[in-house]
């Protein structure tokens, strides 16, 4: 059998079980004939039912038994065993439009010199509840504004070329053992490399997965963590500008400025409330992120903007404390690596199924 | 049935019936033949524990009315360039030219189910019964 496939489907799973048949379901019905493609599901040590869904719909199914590796990891043994020409990442919990494949393809047929292109974020998400409605449109914010500057690889549904994934040293499964930046370093590299990653408006993927306000918090603190202490902020703000951290500490210094100089006047005036006081500082945190509210009220309406308000500051708040975080361990501990087994066992050259995670 | 009617596969000494226990409280057989119990004798079964290499499946596929060319099938084999390979035939009913294929992969795993199974089940049958750490997954043509 040749590698002459034009497009190899590689979903990453981890406990996806109650968004992964619809997923695949979606990638199925693409209106690419289905001899044309292959569907690679690499399932990362889930305890739920994502095998068995996965082999309903699945051309080759990848089980990586023991302890999760993360989806840099499960990434790469996907394209390592496929056979196309381009290789399209889509996680198991969004869901493609029909066209999404077919467009892909064109536009890396069409523009020779463009190697990767990612899906946009849809509107809509598949969950209708507050956070994850508000999730989305802080993504989307951040694709709107800045992806015209420079297209980060995305973590949803993105496609590239097989041999440029190969040749820039496919993910980075040695530093980023859970779902976080894998895709941002990744982008980074191939734009350093001189290969073009366009974000397409028009081909869009919707999240399924239901966010919580802790979710939320969590992802932004391991995100922010990790652009801090392994990545580098003010590289990753040069390519990636528009990566939810930076939509999030962009506004910070502005605001926290403004909030400063408003309390430095409040001291002169001696009957100021602590309630005025504290409106006066959600405010500035407000004015400071006019241009998101403002994107929000478009969106959903003043009344969702203005819902949004206390939860975008809380995470600003969570975004702030994880850089300093990130920046201190850094200091102290340097680039984030795998634990000491891990290290010793790749020092040996161990070979073993599943593989010891590689260094790049 | 649906794949989420679905709940356990029950494995016994072949060749019995294997249980489907369907979520309404009625259950559904279907057969398992393996080989690999009737001639385990010289075989090893796969190793567990720490492995060099991954172990694969195979897995193909027949709903009713649908054949496979056993061509294809060691061709996949012969791709695949393992020499410990499981392959499962995961079949609707009773197809023709399976004793083809028995005669041409010596370890031949046959799963029966009922008639009328649809193709999404069946693939979720064999995979329960799949040991290799990667599974790839045939499907066969329209008689």
């Amino acid at each position: 059998m040749s590698r002459t496939l034009p497009l190899s489907v590689i979903v990453s799973t981890c406990e996806s079980g109650a968004t992964l048949e619809e997923a695949l379901a979606a990638i199925r019905a693409s209106d690419l004939p289905r001899d044309s493609y292959e569907l690679i599901v690499v399932d990362d040590a889930s305890r739920d039912r994502s095998v068995a869904i996965a082999a309903r719909y699945a051309d080759t199914v990848v089980k990586l038994p023991l302890r999760r590796c993360g989806p840099a990891y499960a990434r790469n043994r996907g394209v390592e065993l496929s056979r196309g020409e381009v290789v399209a990442f889509v996680d198991g919990d969004v869901v493609i439009p029909a066209d999404t494949l077919t467009g892909m393809l064109a536009i890396l047929e069409a523009r020779p010199e463009v190697d990767a292109v990612a899906a946009s974020r849809h509107e809509r998400p598949g969950a209708r509840n507050f956070v994850s409605q508000y999730w989305n449109l802080l993504l989307r914010f951040g694709e709107e504004r800045y992806s015209s500057k420079s297209a980060q690889f995305p973590t949803g549904c993105g496609a590239v070329r097989r041999e440029v994934f190969i040749a820039a040293g496919m993910y980075d499964e040695w530093r980023f053992a859970s779902a976080s930046l894998e895709c941002l370093e990744l982008g980074e590299r191939l734009l350093a490399r001189g290969h073009r990653v366009v974000l397409s408006a028009s081909l869009q993927a919707a999240q399924l997965r239901r966010w919580s306000a802790l979710g939320i918090c969590s992802e932004i603190w391991t995100r922010s963590t990790l652009i801090a202490r392994s990545l580098g902020y003010s590289r990753m703000n040069a390519v990636a500008p528009s990566d939810v951290v930076f939509t999030l500490s962009r506004t910070l210094v502005p605001g926290v400025a403004l909030l400063g100089a408003m309390f430095l006047a409040a001291a002169f005036v001696p009957s100021s409330a602590p309630a005025t006081r504290a409106l006066m500082a959600l405010a500035c945190l407000v004015f400071a992120n006019f241009p998101l509210f403002r994107f929000y009220a478009r969106a959903r309406g003043v009344g969702f903007a203005m819902l949004s308000a206390p939860v975008h500051v809380l995470i600003q708040i969570v975004a702030a404390t994880a850089l300093v975080k990130g920046w201190i361990l850094r200091d102290v501990l340097g680039d984030v690596a795998p634990d000491a087994t891990t290290q010793a066992y790749a020092e040996v050259g161990l070979e073993v199924w599943p593989p010891i995670p590689r260094r790049r | 049935m649906s794949s989420a009617g679905v709940d356990a596969i029950l494995f016994q000494e072949t060749p019995s019936p294997v249980t489907l226990a369907i979520e309404d409280g009625s259950t559904q057989s279907c057969y398992v033949h393996d080989d690999r119990f009737a001639h385990s004798a010289g075989k090893k079964p796969f190793a567990s524990g720490p492995r060099r290499t991954p172990r694969k499946s195979l897995i193909v596929v027949l709903p009713d009315n649908h054949v496979v060319s056993p061509d294809l099938v060691s061709g996949q084999l012969a791709v695949e360039g393992h020499y410990e390979i499981d392959v499962i035939l995961a079949c609707a009913g009773q197809p023709a030219g399976i004793a083809a294929l028995q005669r041409r992969i010596r370890d031949l795993q046959v799963l029966l189910a009922p008639a009328g199974t649809p193709t999404e089940d069946l693939r979720e049958l064999a995979m329960n019964q799949a040991l290799g750490d990667i599974v790839t997954l045939l499907s066969g043509v329209p008689a």
